[in-house]
């Protein structure tokens, strides 16, 4: 699309781990793939595919067995506030304040603390906060704890951001909610334009919504790499254009539960 | 600030219990003579009688010995051993949690140390340091060290890896995992640690002070003991034991105030 170095670059990475029967297993498996900057990827596969691995090697959190990762021409090495994460367990620090648990990246990076309250301020409201930035995390329920961890890495300024099936645990309608406020804060792009999104899940629905490209990941490789140009903003009617129906079913066969892609479903 | 009044108050089943042991013990002297048993009224006004100055003591080579005194030696030997042996016991654990190598090597060294009997290791002390504060203190002070090593250490490995990865994406170096991450967060067991701990600090003191010291509560309980004066050695001992629980009150209240954001010592203490 654009001739510009992409904001993020794997290639050929692969991950071998040891299981403690001693069986080699490659989670990762010579994977390469170029995300320009701003887009929204989803990456789609069964539990035990390697999705959250590979998210794990562009976060710094696990170096490649093999390959390399550049990440704004940057090779990784150990993760870094511009690759800020969003996890499927609760990483809200409970002995923290909610407010403080928002500062805590820009705390880190040495930021005087008015400028950071203001801050953590201006995204807590945006996540719907504002009104418990003194609680403590053990008041707050799941959905609202994965609003401080989201608004948490976006004050921290990030420019991709990587989410590690964050809304798996959560009810449909949270889940439908915590969308709206990540595609809000996505699409505010603060200063620089939209930031980079590399989201994990293996919810066929969520990643229509969401992406702009979704990349199927099967037995640790990238099987399938397909544009959902659908317009934004998408509701549950954007889920039956006809694009995205065909684009459901191929996502559907990928993860076996049709038979072959892109076969019309007759009705019974 | 509402805790802390609401701890204050007095708990009427406790204030039951003591009654009851009261009762029994006055009870116990109708039968036994008080050569044996002196009754509480008894201790309690010998209890008042040597607390600031206690001449009967200078027969047994303490001029200068009263009740109040010999209290404060002890309880400053158990804080500074508290203190010492925490610093010691807490570092070490949390550094073991985190390094299989240095959890290998420092393991076995501290798990036997604490395994020996303080009627063991009390003569090698007093050999070692003579019979003045150090003796004590250090002795105390292991022990302190190897109970809060187990606590820091299960708090730290208990901890989810989430909270720290969450905090290195973030931006956080060593340093800052250390303040902000891995020392709040094993906080409330530590503090649960060091409850127990400073618990058992007063009998180890009063232990060591026995074996071989010059002042202090377990000193004169020595000296007591010598001339069978039960009713002064009582008197001691119920000062010792006023004193431990009013520290030990002190430290649920610290425990209350610090591990606030924790769901656990909330229930612990919520009734």
């Amino acid at each position: 699309m654009s001739d510009a170095a992409p904001m993020v670059l794997v290639s050929r990475v692969s991950q071998t781990f040891r299981r403690a029967d001693g069986q080699k297993v490659r989670a990762v498996d010579d994977v390469s793939v170029q995300i320009p900057e701003g887009q929204f990827v989803c990456l789609l596969g069964p539990s035990g595919c390697g999705k959250t691995t590979l998210l794990q090697m562009v976060a710094g959190l696990l170096a490649p067995t093999q390959g390399e990762i550049r990440v704004a021409g940057q090779c990784v090495r150990g993760p870094a506030p511009e690759r800020g994460m969003v996890f499927q367990k609760d990483s809200v620090f409970p002995w923290m304040r909610v407010i403080d648990n928002v500062e805590f990246g820009l705390k880190c990076r040495g930021v005087a603390k008015p400028e950071r309250q203001a801050i953590a301020r201006r995204y807590l409201a945006m996540v719907g906060l504002a009104a418990v930035e003194r609680a403590w995390p053990r008041e707050l329920s799941g959905g609202m704890l994965k609003r401080v961890a989201i608004a948490t890495v976006f004050a921290n300024g990030a420019a991709v951001l990587l989410l590690d099936e964050p809304f798996g645990a959560l009810d449909y309608v949270t889940k439908r909610q915590l969308h709206d406020v990540l595609l809000t804060l996505w699409g505010a792009g603060a200063s620089g334009g939209r930031r980079t999104v590399l989201f994990v899940t293996h919810d066929v629905d969520e990643a229509l919504l969401l992406a702009d490209r979704i990349l199927v990941v099967h037995s640790g490789r990238i099987v399938d790499d397909m544009a959902i140009p659908a317009p934004r903003p998408r509701n549950s009617d954007s889920l039956l254009l006809p694009a995205m129906v065909a684009n459901k079913h191929r996502l559907l066969a990928h993860l076996g539960l049709e038979v072959a892609p892109a076969v019309p479903v007759l009705a019974q | 600030m509402a805790g802390a009044m609401r701890w204050a108050r007095f708990d009427p089943l406790g204030m039951l219990g003591i009654m009851a042991m009261l009762l029994i013990w006055a009870a116990m002297t109708r039968v036994l003579p008080p050569s044996s048993l002196p009754g509480p009224l008894s201790v309690g006004l010998r209890l008042g009688q040597d607390f600031f100055a206690a001449p009967e003591l200078s027969f047994y080579g303490l001029p200068d010995a009263s009740l109040s005194g010999s209290m404060i030696y002890t309880a400053e030997n158990v804080l500074v051993a508290l203190g010492v042996g925490a610093g010691v016991g807490i570092a070490a654990g949390l550094l073991t949690a985190r390094s299989a190598t240095l959890r290998a090597l420092i393991d076995p060294v501290l798990m036997t140390a604490g395994t020996i009997p303080i009627l063991v290791l009390a003569p090698f002390f007093l050999i070692w340091f003579g019979v003045g504060r150090a003796s004590s203190v250090l002795l105390v002070a292991l022990y302190v060290s190897v109970m809060l090593y187990v606590f820091a250490q299960r708090a730290a490995s208990g901890l989810d890896p989430v909270f720290e990865q969450s905090a290195r994406t973030l931006g956080a170096d060593r340093q800052r995992i250390l303040i902000d991450v891995l020392l709040p967060s094993t906080i409330p067991q530590i503090l649960g640690g060091i409850r127990i701990a400073l618990a058992g600090c007063w009998g180890l003191e009063a232990i060591a002070e026995l074996l071989g010291a010059q002042y202090g509560v377990g000193k004169i309980i020595e000296v007591l003991a010598g001339a069978t004066d039960v009713q002064g050695i009582l008197a001691a001992l119920v000062l010792l034991g006023v004193v431990a629980v009013l520290f030990d009150a002190g430290a649920a209240l610290a425990t209350r105030r610090l591990a606030r954001w924790s769901v656990t010592t909330q229930i612990g203490h919520e009734r």
